[in-house]
């Protein structure tokens, strides 16, 4: 592996790659392995020794735990099986209130919160912000994604899960 | 008069086969093995090189003729060559939607017999803006010309330009108040309009009489006609290089190849499964004049979005749950849906290689019929259509992204495109004549965030990858205004840990005209039409519009007293400099004309955010705060940054111990505001079932569960509402006639 292209993915993992190199990287033809590369930058950073899976957010892993597949956050918390909708484990914040969204949007201009709120999903591990959304009341929550894990390990990557 | 004409005999035949073939052998017109490519890939590329250079130069040479600055300034144009049944073979670079739209009109026109009558003869000149035969939307209007080699048809030229003017119900081409078909404007349905390499003089003589300001479309007719006679040659140059037979079968080739690499695109860069998304528009026209009592004045749509990633890389998109047509102009019929996906995916995907309609091949939009998606009556309106195409494609990037980002290609995630809020005018120009035009500087929103930096201030529109808001001075020759100011809105992107790209804001007065009427469209008002991702806010709502009408400026101008050059941070400077009639108008500015000495705003979106606003670096934000894209109340309330110093003596600095005990503080407090999700739920369940909610939020549950049992089913499930449960309609009686 090309030590050089790992410190570079490093970089680009912590947004602090100088943009022509990024630039490069976006013009770049990709390279086939990338997913691996990634997944170990992703493994080394970690604390947590489970094998990362599929990275699926900012902080979230689907990890392999025994024979269970989890959501796991970057802080060691588990929110589950990773083919339930991970936001149910979570700790939610709601803004309806004007105020509560204009402490978010000083100086705009923001929803009525009668048409729309917006719900904020936290880590109970670490307090970190996972995902938002904004939505009318009474909306159902999102299940943002739910990977065929199975087929990719085996039809697009040849390699065992 | 019934034309027979020997040279496309069998077209429609052909075309039925050609679609029997894909449907078999899933490949592009039955082409199992690229030979051309195989036997010699140089030539290949090579040849589909030179018809895209014969696609570029000829929009060169278009935009040299118009006479709209949205054509000649901002490049809102296309052209593409097709093959005789009207499949994209190679594309210029411009508003790339209409590559399928047009593919749809040629269809359409084969389908529908115009071998008989009207006939194609070598020489005819086709127009076309309608959205039910193929484009997005009335001011799009479409020239193709077919490609005869000998007396054979050997494929088609096509061009787009975006109107500034269709002569509909409102002045300029995105024309808001239209509430069915019969106030778009001019309508041009799979007309012959030329003959003999000429436009017709009666559809010039209609065109003069039916526009407000017919210079736009006409010489755009005259440049799109010139782009295609510019195409025609080049494909008629390079049948003699390579022969006819060669040229029919490496064009169809690079058909299937675009579909192969699209599908390979697809296992290269993304992740298969379920991707879901959601985005919502809010329209508010209560109480404005020229409202037509036909539908609500005030709606709410959400916009359910399902992406399915196959195991062969086909993407499967679902607006099922979608909302029914509305009589409003924000419909769209599935040629401009298809426009949408197209666009998106030439930018993410297919933004190298063979771009051309075997993207869109590798693609399926499965689009229920009776929602505005898909509209089951043709006298709906759809002229300003991407005021809902934007957001669900916006949503549409992400899903994608959520692919980059599992794959590991995070330099490809972004957070998507947002809404472009456009104004229209009409009335008496500055040279003392009747005037219509649509103001296209709207090319130029803030973009949503990327996984590794911040999106792009005033610099992205999804709908024309060669974003450009146009020079304040070309727009100043073409309307009655005066610019006072462009300014970036400060906090207009989503927050982050890479914020969303600012948007700007526009101020002018009115110059020399006493009647100038200024319609604007594409607003969502009272909800987020865009999102962020992975924690990261929504850029605000659509801001409103700042009036001053009978203001003093001219008097302040002639003491040579300061002008106010924006609305400010606070939203106070008009107020502050200037006397006369100050209004803040919220959504659509549908209201009275306009004259000299008033002043006129309008604000663009911002984008989305990406990632916790916690984790943003906090020398980003001080740079934001000292570039005037951000404030320093906001680095303090969303970012947790305390500073020292202050910006007014230039010693404003990040106190980064400070800084990290209030990150640590805000997290914990999060925490201990925030509530188990299944214990929010058991609270919430409550009120969805008392359908406690505003009219227009419960109009949109009962509207999406009526037309969808999808929806409804899974509505029901999620909320364990029992089987049959509905909103009754008595709930809704008065939303339209308070």
């Amino acid at each position: 592996m090309n030590n050089q292209q790992m410190e570079e993915y490093k970089l680009l993992v912590e947004g602090q790659l100088p943009w022509p190199q990024t630039k490069n990287l976006m013009s770049s033809y990709k390279d086939r392995d990338r997913f691996f590369k990634i997944l170990k930058i992703y493994q080394d950073k970690v604390k947590w020794d489970e094998k990362i899976l599929l990275p699926i957010g900012e902080h979230l892993f689907i990890v392999q735990k025994g024979n269970q597949r989890l959501v796991k956050c970057t802080c060691g918390h588990e929110f589950g099986d990773y083919r339930k909708n991970w936001k149910f484990q979570s700790v939610l914040l709601v803004r309806n209130k004007v105020e509560d969204l204009e402490s978010i949007y000083p100086h705009s201009d923001v929803c009525d919160p009668s048409w729309m709120e917006i719900r904020e999903f936290i880590c109970p591990g670490c307090g970190t912000l996972l995902e938002i959304e904004a939505c009318s009341p009474g909306y159902p929550i999102t299940f943002d994604f739910c990977p065929d894990l199975e087929g990719f390990y085996s039809e697009w990557l040849n390699h065992p899960l | 008069m019934t034309e027979t004409n020997s040279m496309t005999a069998g077209l429609r035949k052909r075309l039925e086969e050609s679609e029997v073939l894909l449907a078999e052998t899933g490949c592009y017109d039955g082409i199992t093995t690229l030979e051309c490519r195989d036997m010699d890939p140089l030539k290949f590329e090579t040849i589909h090189m030179k018809l895209r250079a014969g696609c570029v130069s000829a929009r060169e040479i278009a935009r040299r003729i118009s006479a709209s600055p949205g054509v000649r300034e901002v490049g809102e144009m296309v052209a593409a060559i097709y093959t005789p049944e009207g499949d994209a073979i190679a594309i210029s670079n411009g508003i790339m939607v209409h590559v399928h739209t047009m593919s749809r009109f040629i269809k359409w026109m084969i389908k529908n017999g115009y071998e008989h009558d009207p006939g194609i003869n070598p020489g005819d000149i086709f127009a076309n803006n309608d959205a039910f035969i193929g484009t997005v939307q009335v001011p799009d209007v479409m020239d193709v010309v077919p490609i005869f080699h000998e007396d054979e048809l050997v494929g088609w030229a096509g061009a787009v330009c975006h109107e500034l003017e269709a002569g509909g119900i409102t002045p300029g081409g995105d024309v808001a108040l239209a509430q069915e078909r019969f106030g778009e404007g001019l309508f041009i349905c799979a007309e012959k309009i030329g003959l003999n390499d000429k436009i017709r003089r009666d559809y010039v003589i209609r065109c003069e009489r039916n526009l407000r300001m017919p210079i736009y479309w006409i010489l755009d007719e005259q440049a799109k006609v010139a782009a295609c006679f510019s195409m025609r040659d080049r494909v008629l140059e390079l049948i003699e290089d390579v022969g006819v037979d060669f040229y029919k079968k490496i064009s169809k080739e690079f058909i299937e190849e675009g579909r192969r690499t699209q599908l390979a695109r697809v296992r290269q860069l993304t992740v298969p499964g379920t991707y879901r998304s959601n985005t919502f528009y809010g329209h508010v026209t209560k109480g404005k004049p020229g409202f037509q009592p036909l539908g609500d004045p005030d709606w709410l749509y959400s916009i359910p979005l399902k992406m399915d990633i196959k195991l062969d890389g086909k993407i499967v998109v679902d607006f099922e749950g979608a909302q029914p047509w509305g009589y409003h102009s924000m419909n769209c019929t599935p040629a401009g849906m298809d426009g949408g996906m197209f666009v998106t995916l030439t930018q993410h995907m297919n933004f190298e290689g063979l771009v051309n309609d075997g993207a869109w091949l590798a693609t399926q939009l499965k689009l229920p019929r009776g929602t505005w998606t898909n509209p089951d009556s043709e006298f709906c309106a759809t002229a300003t259509s991407w005021a809902l195409l934007l957001p669900a494609y916006g949503a549409f990037q992400r899903m994608l992204s959520r692919g980059f980002l599992a794959r590991g290609f995070l330099e490809e995630v972004f957070v998507g495109q947002v809404n472009s809020p456009m104004i229209e005018m009409g009335g008496i120009s500055q040279y003392g004549k009747p005037f219509g035009i649509a103001h296209f500087e709207c090319a130029a929103a803030g973009s949503g965030a990327l996984a590794i930096k911040d999106g792009l201030d005033t610099a992205y529109v999804g709908w024309n990858p060669e974003s450009d808001m146009g020079n304040i001075e070309i727009w100043e020759l073409d309307m009655p205004m005066v610019y006072l100011g462009r300014s970036i809105l400060p906090n207009s992107g989503g927050a982050g840990k890479y914020r969303g790209g600012n948007a700007f804001m526009s101020t002018w007065v009115i110059n020399k005209s006493p009647e100038v009427r200024i319609v604007t469209s594409e607003h969502s008002s009272r909800v987020f039409d865009n999102a962020g991702m992975c924690g990261g806010y929504p850029a605000p709502t659509c801001q409103k519009h700042r009036v001053v009408r009978n203001s003093n400026i001219n008097q302040r101008a002639e003491q040579r007293k300061p002008l106010a050059h924006s609305t400010g941070l606070d939203q106070k400077d008009l107020e502050q400099f200037y006397q006369g009639n100050q209004q803040i108008i919220e959504g659509p500015h549908i209201t009275a004309p306009m004259k000299e000495g008033d002043i006129f705003t309008h604000s663009y979106n911002g984008g989305g955010g990406y990632g916790d606003p916690l984790e943003r670096d906090p020398v980003l934000i001080l740079d934001d705060i000292i570039q005037g894209h951000s404030s320093q109340i906001h680095g303090e309330r969303v970012h947790g940054i305390r500073f020292k110093g202050s910006m007014d003596d230039e010693t404003l600095e990040i106190d980064f111990l400070q800084t990290q005990k209030t990150r640590k503080r805000l997290r914990s407090e999060r925490l201990q505001g925030a509530v188990p999700v299944m214990k929010w739920f058991e609270a919430e369940k409550i009120k969805v079932k008392q359908g406690d909610f505003a009219p227009e939020v419960l109009k949109m549950y009962r509207a999406a569960m009526d037309l969808s049992e999808e929806f409804g089913r899974e509505f029901r499930a999620f909320w364990q509402l029992e089987n049959g449960f509905a909103y009754p309609e008595k709930e809704q009686k008065d939303i339209n006639n308070e």
